[in-house]
């Protein structure tokens, strides 16, 4: 019977009911002092969860399926735990650069989709790096620490724009 | 009339029968302290205290900065792009200007007359070098070209072209040297490493990429033809307009000339010697082997 089981998940399962029969064997162990040696195959289910196996299972593991137990953790660590720092956010990082004069830079969202039905104007167009406007300008500045506020690489290709030259205020 | 005048006269003699001084008879200098602003209290601003009305604003449960009401949120929905890609695999220099450099030795905290190294301006405390974050060294930059007027022998790891004129117009001269990570650290931290008691390291050779910049002359790379970085002098004096001096007729020229092998990190110190900072000696290797390893 437990072998029929087996068969039936899928593969992408595995990990997660591994995981789950291996905490009902330790739940057994404080109840029974007489135990069996643990296995961590798939194929080693308890005999109690044979009885009613499929609602049982599917209703148990559904919610562990990789996509909604990893979430994504969208929050700003104000204070970190081991060195109680500030941390910066990675989306933010990835998607934009800071040039030193303190203008952020980014790529228009689109500029790779759908393209055979765009006009070519409209194609140029989101083809441009352009700024981000004072809102979102402090918005990312919140979002990130002063690390990524000051590069010094050499044959950098946005060198002349990190500083504002013959700019009239 | 003789008449012994005390320093201090009848202020001493107040200050003498005033009570001793504890915390109940100090007082702060009126104007050094300024109260505390406290938020939200008073007629005005009590009530709410600050806080606005219900809602999450009020009760402290605002969500995530960058939340905006469960809409794709503006940082999410910009495509990603490599800007910042690799940043910890890139190789960074600090900016070392010619005003910073004039302004050290005015103030005498870099010393014209020794050649001047990275120790020497991280000694005078001219620039930070950070070896762990990706700093390869120090590179020399044209601002203040102007008003530069020194003559010295510096080494750094990369300098613009309007700098070296700068300084070989003074009499001056530049060359620009490779130090790999370890050998930087060694160099901006020469005493904790001497302490640690290991053998002074022999400087790797630029990597693949870097090494076109350090053989080229017009870099004034460690790693030139002589000749050519002289060809590549009075061509710079030809473009920039001046009046190449001749160093050899200085009198400072052996201080000038004095450049490091390829392979080593301090002048007058071998890679492999070992440095006792306590006893105040320097021990050499004997063996044939690490004699030949130090030498290639």
């Amino acid at each position: 019977m437990p072998r029929c089981i087996g068969a039936v998940l899928a593969r992408g399962l595995q990990r997660s009911l591994t995981l789950f029969a291996r905490g009902q064997q330790i739940c057994r162990f404080s109840t029974i002092i007489h135990h069996q040696t643990v296995q961590s195959s798939v194929l080693t289910i308890p005999a109690w969860a044979c009885l009613s196996a499929k609602a049982f299972l599917v209703g148990r593991v559904a919610p562990l399926i990789p996509s909604l137990v990893l979430q994504p953790s969208r929050n700003l660590t104000y204070i970190s735990l081991k060195k109680g720092k500030r941390k910066s956010v990675k989306s933010v990082v990835k998607r934009f650069m800071r040039l030193h004069c303190g203008l952020w830079i980014r790529r228009k969202a689109g500029y790779k989709k759908k393209l055979w039905k765009k006009l070519p104007a409209r194609k140029k167009r989101l083809r441009e790096h352009v700024f981000c406007n004072e809102t979102q300008t402090k918005l990312l500045e919140r979002m990130t620490t002063k690390f990524w506020k000051r590069n010094l690489f050499v044959n950098d290709p946005y060198k002349k724009y990190h500083e504002c030259v013959n700019l009239k205020v | 009339m003789s008449f012994t005048r005390k320093p201090g006269g009848k202020a001493l003699d107040i200050l003498q029968n005033l009570p001793r001084i504890s915390l109940a008879n100090l007082r702060p200098e009126p104007g050094t302290k300024k109260a505390e602003k406290k938020r939200g209290r008073g007629q005005h601003g009590g009530n709410r205290s600050g806080r606005g009305h219900k809602g999450e604003r009020q009760r402290g449960n605002r969500p995530r900065l960058g939340f905006e009401g469960g809409q794709t949120p503006f940082y999410l929905a910009i495509p990603k792009y490599g800007y910042n890609e690799g940043h910890s695999r890139r190789a960074q220099y600090q900016p070392l200007t010619l005003n910073r450099l004039q302004y050290l030795i005015d103030l005498g905290r870099v010393d014209p007359t020794q050649p001047i190294d990275l120790t020497q301006l991280v000694n005078g405390r001219g620039v930070t070098i950070q070896p762990q974050k990706r700093d390869y060294g120090v590179q020399l930059v044209g601002e203040g070209a102007g008003i530069f007027a020194a003559k010295v022998n510096i080494e750094v790891q990369m300098a613009s072209e309007e700098a070296i004129a700068a300084i070989e117009r003074n009499g001056g001269m530049v060359t620009t040297g490779f130090y790999d990570p370890r050998s930087l650290a060694v160099l901006c931290k020469p005493v904790p490493f001497f302490i640690s008691g290991q053998p002074i390291p022999k400087r790797m050779l630029p990597g693949e990429d870097m090494v076109p910049y350090y053989t080229d002359a017009a870099n004034r790379g460690y790693l030139a033809d002589p000749e050519k970085i002289q060809k590549a002098r009075i061509a710079l004096a030809q473009k920039y307009g001046y009046i190449l001096p001749d160093i050899s007729k200085d009198e400072l020229f052996h201080m000038l000339s004095m450049i490091k092998d390829p392979r080593q990190i301090f002048f007058g110190l071998s890679p492999g010697w070992v440095v006792n900072m306590a006893e105040k000696k320097i021990l050499k290797p004997t063996d044939d082997k690490l004699l030949q390893y130090y030498s290639s």
